[in-house]
């Protein structure tokens, strides 16, 4: 047992290494974010101020919500997983998984995590230095259970963006183009994620089906505990579904990966 | 090379790419449908918004449709024109293939910026073009030849800016390491030109307005077929054009030197 955690263990380590080398991408990336960060704030600043309330949240709610979600996104998002399965398959790279008695999944989670840890990091600097400026925005509810509740939502949240990665990586068995899937499902997880507006201020109908789909549950859930957007008793509702649907993904991945290495040839000694 | 020479080339790269998405209509099909998916996710996001309020910065629903449309016309633009070449030319320069352009007797930052269009990006334009069409006619516009023409060289010059400000985040790579996900930057700062220029108050009026003209870029077309010509403005786009164009050259220029090749 000791010895299998080790292998990740050291899989985890190289992965921050290799992580901490492409720390400015990341430090970019960050300082982007919070450049869109400008554009929700002045987006709805101005949306605001013919509208007091929008679905009974006035602007700094709504404000402390996007802030958490891009904070919640560098701890958890898949930023570009899917493509790096996708090189190592189309290269042949993936072969030498194949005869080392390491499971492919749990690799690349541990790669994953070393990155979130990485990103998640460098996020906080940039939000340092926006602080001065959007402290006195920001509204966070108090209640140590948003805590016992939201951390446990994100770390399910991160595994559930980390397979739908993954299973969109192995499309690559079966396409060997498969970006324009990706950035599908990327325009689909911006709406029905939450990423373009809270999905609370959707027609009430709407919003209630989009809590039974997984794109709810990869970084609104946790961020809408965290905010109060959602209730306590609401949040112990739909924690269940956020593990069934971790559960259900992990299904998909394996299903894809066997069926897939059916299909994989491999070449070359 | 001259002029008439370098058009020959764009019209035989356009050529052969339409040739190659005949080919692969599939991929074609699922590209055009991903375009699509993101023109509506940004009208989505505006209708919900309009649920609950009457006006963002003094425009109304249709009003915001309109610049909403116009400044995804342009980025539709870019993304049927250049995007794929530009985006290629980050990743060209990180694996040493960018030496193919370099071989090629032409200026470098032209023949890395036509090597192929996006016929997706381009049925997309269309679309983005019904919805400002759309818009237009809620608001009971009826625009002459004249603010016509001048709509199209407004956008025509709004790509260029747009054109500038995609090679000024891709030469990165000639600076950085590894600029895989840099281009998701140009996609954050084309987001500004989807707002009003009256939301921009303080520091971010500064900014995104004055110093980046991604806002004005999208505002000043929007606002000709809602109010008519303003000179003022019109001159203002026009000087941001060649501007930030002159930019573009020059980094990319300077970024050139930087580059070591992968040849042996």
């Amino acid at each position: 047992m000791h010895a299998a955690l080790n292998k990740y263990r050291c899989a985890f380590l190289l992965g921050l290494q290799s992580n901490v080398v492409y720390r400015w991408n990341f430090a970019i990336r960050s300082c982007f974010s919070f450049f869109q960060l400008a554009v929700v704030f002045v987006l709805w600043r101005a949306a605001y101020q013919s509208s007091p309330t929008m679905g009974g949240f006035g602007f700094a709610q709504t404000l402390t919500y996007f802030v958490t979600l891009i904070i919640v996104q560098f701890f958890i998002g898949a930023f570009n997983e899917d493509y790096q399965i996708n090189e190592e398959i189309r290269n042949g790279l993936i072969n030498q998984f194949l005869l080392k008695p390491i499971n492919y999944f749990l690799y690349r989670f541990s790669i994953f995590t070393a990155a979130r840890v990485v990103s998640g990091l460098v996020v906080l600097v940039p939000l340092a230095v926006a602080m001065p400026f959007l402290g006195h925005y920001l509204v966070l509810p108090h209640g140590a259970w948003r805590l016992a509740l939201g951390f446990p939502a994100m770390a399910m949240g991160g595994l559930i963006q980390f397979t739908v990665a993954y299973c969109f990586g192995m499309l690559t068995f079966w396409f060997l183009e498969i970006q324009g899937f990706i950035i599908l499902s990327m325009a689909l997880e911006s709406v029905l994620g939450g990423q373009m507006f809270p999905l609370d201020l959707l027609p009430a109908g709407a919003y209630r089906v989009i809590q039974y789909l997984p794109f709810y549950y990869q970084s609104y859930f946790p961020a809408a505990i965290f905010t109060g957007r959602i209730s306590g008793w609401e949040a112990l509702r739909h924690l269940p579904i956020q593990a069934a649907w971790a559960l259900a993904l992990f299904g998909l991945a394996s299903l894809l990966w066997r069926r897939g290495l059916l299909r994989h040839t491999a070449v070359g000694g | 090379m001259t002029l008439r020479q370098y058009a020959a080339i764009w019209l035989a790269s356009i050529r052969y790419t339409l040739v190659r998405t005949m080919m692969f209509r599939g991929d074609f099909l699922v590209w055009s449908l991903v375009e699509l998916m993101w023109t509506s996710v940004n009208v989505m996001m505006i209708l919900v918004i309009y649920q609950h309020t009457t006006s963002i910065a003094g425009w109304s629903e249709y009003q915001m449709l309109l610049l909403v449309g116009t400044a995804m016309l342009i980025q539709r633009l870019l993304m049927g024109f250049f995007w794929s070449s530009i985006f290629e030319m980050g990743r060209n320069v990180r694996t040493g293939d960018f030496d193919f352009v370099l071989a090629q007797p032409g200026n470098p930052l032209f023949m890395a910026s036509t090597r192929k269009i996006d016929p997706d990006g381009l049925v997309n334009s269309v679309v983005t073009l019904g919805i400002v069409a759309y818009a237009a006619h809620h608001l009971g516009l009826h625009p002459g030849g004249v603010e016509l023409a001048l709509y199209g060289c407004l956008i025509l010059s709004g790509l260029a800016v747009h054109y500038s400000i995609l090679i000024l985040t891709m030469s990165l790579a000639f600076w950085l390491r590894n600029a895989q996900g840099i281009e998701g930057s140009y996609f954050t700062l084309a987001e500004f030109g989807r707002l009003p220029r009256e939301a921009f108050r303080g520091v971010t009026r500064i900014l995104f307005v004055w110093l980046l003209p991604v806002v004005v870029v999208s505002n000043v077309p929007a606002r000709t077929l809602l109010a008519g010509l303003r000179p003022g403005w019109v001159a203002w786009a026009a000087a941001m054009a060649v501007l930030w164009l002159s930019l573009a050259v020059f980094t990319f220029n300077r970024g050139l030197r930087r580059y070591a090749s992968a040849s042996s």
